[in-house]
C-alpha cells in the first residue's frame, strides 16, 4: 500500500516544455471548409494539382466517420473549432530567407535544439541535421548545403513542393493514400508543412536527419506530413521529436509519415514523442492521431523505433508493407502512460513478398491512472512464402490503478509462414525495490533502473544521441518531488 | 569502552498487526562475528530484514543503533550507505540491467554519500576485476543482467561481490544461509 503511494508520487512530475513563445501568428479562422483548404493551399502558393489532391481528400473526409474501435475514450472533437493553419509572423522584415526570427531561435535553443550549424554537438562523432516545424510551418532546415553535396534533399515539405515537384507528385500518397483513414484523410486535406527527404541511389546519408515539431499557438491543430524516399541501395537514419505548451484545452495533432524504401535501401525512423500529456487530473493535453507507414521493395529494410511518453491520447501504428521479396520490417516501441494518459499503439506488418521478415518488440509502462493498449496486426498474404514474424509485447505496471492490454491480430494465408508471439505483464515488485534500496539506491533511482532495464531492448535501437535523451526523458517522467 | 558497532535493545516487531519478534537484545562489537541460529520461523530472517529497514515490518518498541545512532527512522538506502549490508536469501533479478552497470550505479551512490567523487570507467573496471577475483566470480556474469539466469551459487557470490565493492571494512550484516557451507 505504502509502496503504491510512493510509486505514484514518483511518477508525478511537471512537464518541462509547457511554456509558450509569445509571437504574433498569421492564422486562418477556426473551422474547416473547402475555402479553408483553398486558403491554406493559397498561403503556400501551391500548384493546382496539389490543391485538387487536397480538395479530393477533403470531400472524401466528409463521407468518413471517426473511428471508435480504439480503447481510449475522449469527448467528441469539434472539428469546426480547430484552427488549421497558424504561422509565426516575424516581428521585422527578415533580410534573407535563411534568417530566422530571433524569438524562434530562442524557442528552439530553450528546447535544446540548436539551429546554428557552427554549434555541433560536442563530443559526438555524428552530426544531426534538423528541420524545425513551429505550428504550421517549417522554420529552418540546417546542413542543407552539406547534404546537397551528397545529392541528398532534406527540406520542408513546402520547399519540396516548389523545388522538387516531380518527386513529391510521384510519391505523395503512394504509401498512405488520401482515402486511408479518418485522420490521415483530414491531414491530406489540411496538412501545412513537414519534412521531405530524398536519398539518392547508393548514398549512405552522412548524418542523422531529424525534424523537431513544436505546437505553440492555442486552439491550433498541427497537421504535418513527412515524406521520406530512400532510393535503391541507400541508407538513412531519421529522428523526430515533439513538444507543446501546457494548455487546459486539448489540442489536435494528426500527422502522416510516408516512407518509401526502394530496392535494397534501409530506412531507420526514430521518434521521441513528448507532446503535452495534460495535467495530473487529466485536463488538457495533445490528442495525437498519427498514421505512419512504410513500403519496402525488394531487399529493403524499414525500422521504426518509438519512445512515446507524451500526449493525452496516443493513437499510432507505424506499419510496414513488406512488398518486395526478402524485405524486412522492424518495430521497437516504448510507450509510457501516467496520470490519465491513454495510449493505443502498435504496428502492422503486412507480408506480401517472399521470405519477408518482421520483428515487433513493444514495451508498455503504465503508472498512475495511465491506460495503454498494444494493438498490432501481422498479416501474411498467400504470396509471402517463407515469411517470418516474431512479436514480443511486454507490459510493466507501476501501482494498482493503471491498465495494460494486448490486442494482437494475426492472419496467415500461407501455411509455410512462421509466426511467433510472446506477451507478458509484470509489476515492479516491492522486493526488487527493497533489494536495490538495500544496495544504496534511492527509491526513485531504483524504479528508474528497473524501468530502464525493462526498455533496454528498445532503447538500444535508438541512435546514440537520442538513446541518452530518451533515457533521460523516461527518468524525468518518473521523477518525484524529491531533490 | 568503545562504542558497539550494532546495538539492538528490546526489539519488538510486528507485521500486519501480529507481533513476531518479542524483545530481542544483541550487541555486536567491531571485529566480531556472530551467527544467529534457530528453528524455522523463529525470526532470523525477520531480524535481518528489520535491521535493513524492510517496509513490511513495523518496530513497535525497542531500538536499533548503528555506531550509537538509532537507524529506525532511516530509509533502507540510508542504512545501506551507513554500512548495513543484507545478503539476500533469494537475491532478486533485475532484467535488462547489466550487473556491471548496477554495481557502478550502487557504488557511486555509496561514494556520493561519503563525499567521494564518482569513479571513472577505468577505475571502476579495475576495482570490479580485483573484487571479482577475490570472490572467485566468473567475469562473464558481470555483463549479464543482475542475477538473471544465475545459479544459486552464482547469486550468492554476486551478493558478496556487491558487498566487497562498497563496504570498505566488510563489517556488514550477512544473511545466514545453507549455501554458505559450500563457499570456499
Amino acid at each position: 500500500m505504502a509502496q503504491n503511494e510512493s510509486i505514484q508520487a514518483l511518477t508525478e512530475q511537471e512537464y518541462k516544455h509547457g511554456w509558450v513563445t509569445h509571437i504574433d501568428a498569421d492564422q486562418v479562422p477556426a473551422g474547416l471548409s473547402e475555402d479553408v483548404v483553398r486558403l491554406i493551399s493559397g498561403k503556400k502558393n501551391e500548384p493546382e494539382w496539389l490543391l485538387q489532391w487536397r480538395l479530393r481528400a477533403y470531400r472524401h473526409w466528409l463521407t468518413m466517420k471517426e473511428p471508435t474501435w480504439q480503447k481510449p475514450h475522449y469527448p467528441k472533437i469539434d472539428y469546426q473549432s480547430v484552427i488549421y493553419y497558424s504561422a509565426p509572423k516575424p516581428k521585422k522584415e527578415l533580410s534573407s530567407l535563411d534568417e530566422v526570427d530571433p524569438e524562434l531561435l530562442a524557442t528552439f535553443e530553450k528546447l535544446g535544439i540548436s539551429l546554428d550549424e557552427q554549434k555541433r554537438l560536442s563530443g559526438v562523432a555524428t552530426n544531426v541535421a534538423v528541420d524545425v516545424v513551429f505550428d504550421s510551418v517549417s522554420v529552418k532546415t540546417t546542413f542543407q548545403e552539406e547534404l546537397k553535396k551528397a545529392g541528398i534533399i532534406f527540406c520542408s515539405f513546402s520547399e519540396a513542393v516548389h523545388n522538387h515537384p516531380e518527386l513529391v507528385k510521384k510519391y505523395l500518397g503512394t504509401v498512405v493514400p488520401f482515402t486511408d483513414n479518418f485522420f490521415a484523410t483530414l491531414n491530406s486535406a489540411v496538412f501545412s508543412d513537414g519534412s521531405f527527404c530524398y536519398i539518392p541511389k547508393g548514398v549512405r546519408c552522412p548524418m542523422e536527419l531529424s525534424t523537431y515539431f513544436r505546437i505553440n499557438s492555442a486552439g491550433t491543430g498541427q497537421f504535418e506530413r513527412t515524406l521520406l524516399i530512400a532510393d535503391e541501395g541507400s541508407h538513412v537514419s531519421y529522428l523526430e521529436g515533439c513538444t507543446a505548451p501546457s494548455r487546459d484545452e486539448n489540442q489536435l495533432h494528426a500527422a502522416v509519415v510516408e516512407l518509401v524504401a526502394l530496392k535494397g535501401s534501409t530506412i531507420k525512423y526514430s521518434t521521441v514523442q513528448n507532446w503535452y500529456p495534460g495535467d495530473k487530473d487529466g485536463k488538457g493535453g495533445v490528442y495525437n492521431f498519427v498514421t505512419k507507414r512504410g513500403m519496402a521493395e525488394q531487399d529493403a529494410k524499414l525500422s521504426w523505433t518509438q519512445v512515446e511518453t507524451g500526449s493525452a491520447i496516443t493513437w499510432k501504428y507505424p506499419s510496414c508493407i513488406l512488398k518486395g521479396d526478402n524485405s524486412v520490417g522492424e518495430f521497437y516501441s516504448v510507450a509510457m502512460t501516467r496520470d490519465y494518459q491513454q495510449a493505443d499503439t502498435g504496428t502492422k506488418m503486412i507480408h506480401i513478398g517472399r521470405n519477408t521478415k518482421s520483428t515487433i518488440i513493444s514495451k508498455g509502462i503504465s503508472a498512475g491512472h495511465g491506460d495503454q493498449t498494444y494493438r498490432g496486426q501481422v498479416k501474411i498474404l498467400k504470396s509471402a512464402t517463407g515469411a517470418r514474424n516474431f512479436s514480443a509485447c511486454d507490459s510493466l505496471l507501476l501501482g494498482d490503478k493503471c491498465g495494460a492490454h494486448t490486442v494482437p491480430y494475426i492472419e496467415s494465408n500461407n501455411a509455410g509462414a512462421v509466426i511467433e508471439h510472446e506477451a507478458s505483464t509484470s509489476k515492479i515488485s516491492d522486493e526488487q525495490i527493497f533489494f536495490l534500496r538495500q544496495r544504496g539506491l534511492s527509491e526513485e533511482d531504483a524504479v528508474n533502473l528497473i524501468v530502464n532495464g525493462f526498455c533496454k531492448d528498445v532503447l538500444s535501437e535508438l541512435p546514440m544521441e537520442f538513446a541518452v535523451e530518451a533515457q533521460k526523458l523516461l527518468g524525468l517522467k518518473l521523477e518525484g518531488a524529491v531533490g | 569502552m568503545t562504542q558497539p558497532l550494532l546495538e539492538i535493545s528490546n526489539l519488538h516487531v510486528a507485521i500486519n498487526g501480529t507481533e513476531i519478534l518479542h524483545g530481542i537484545n544483541l550487541t555486536v562489537n567491531a571485529g566480531e562475528v556472530h551467527a544467529i541460529m534457530g528453528t524455522n520461523g523463529s525470526g532470523k530472517s525477520t531480524l535481518t530484514k528489520v535491521i535493513a529497514g524492510h517496509p513490511d515490518y513495523v518496530v513497535t518498541s525497542g531500538d536499533i543503533k548503528l555506531r550509537g545512532v538509532s537507524i529506525l527512522e532511516q530509509e533502507p538506502e540510508d542504512r545501506a550507505r551507513a554500512g548495513v549490508f543484507l545478503a539476500f536469501q533469494y537475491p532478486v533479478e533485475v532484467p535488462g540491467v547489466s550487473n556491471m552497470y548496477f554495481l557502478r550505479t550502487a557504488l557511486n551512490a555509496h561514494r556520493k554519500h561519503r563525499g567521494q567523487p564518482e569513479l571513472s570507467g577505468a577505475e571502476f573496471l579495475a576495482l570490479v576485476k580485483e573484487k571479482a577475483r577475490l570472490v572467485d566470480i566468473d567475469a562473464g556474469l558481470l555483463n549479464r543482467s543482475v542475477n538473471e539466469g544465475f545459479s544459486g551459487g552464482e547469486k550468492k557470490r554476486n551478493e558478496i561481490l556487491q558487498c566487497a565493492c562498497w563496504n570498505r571494512h566488510w563489517r556488514s550484516w550477512m544473511k545466514p544461509t545453507a549455501a554458505w557451507t559450500s563457499m570456499p
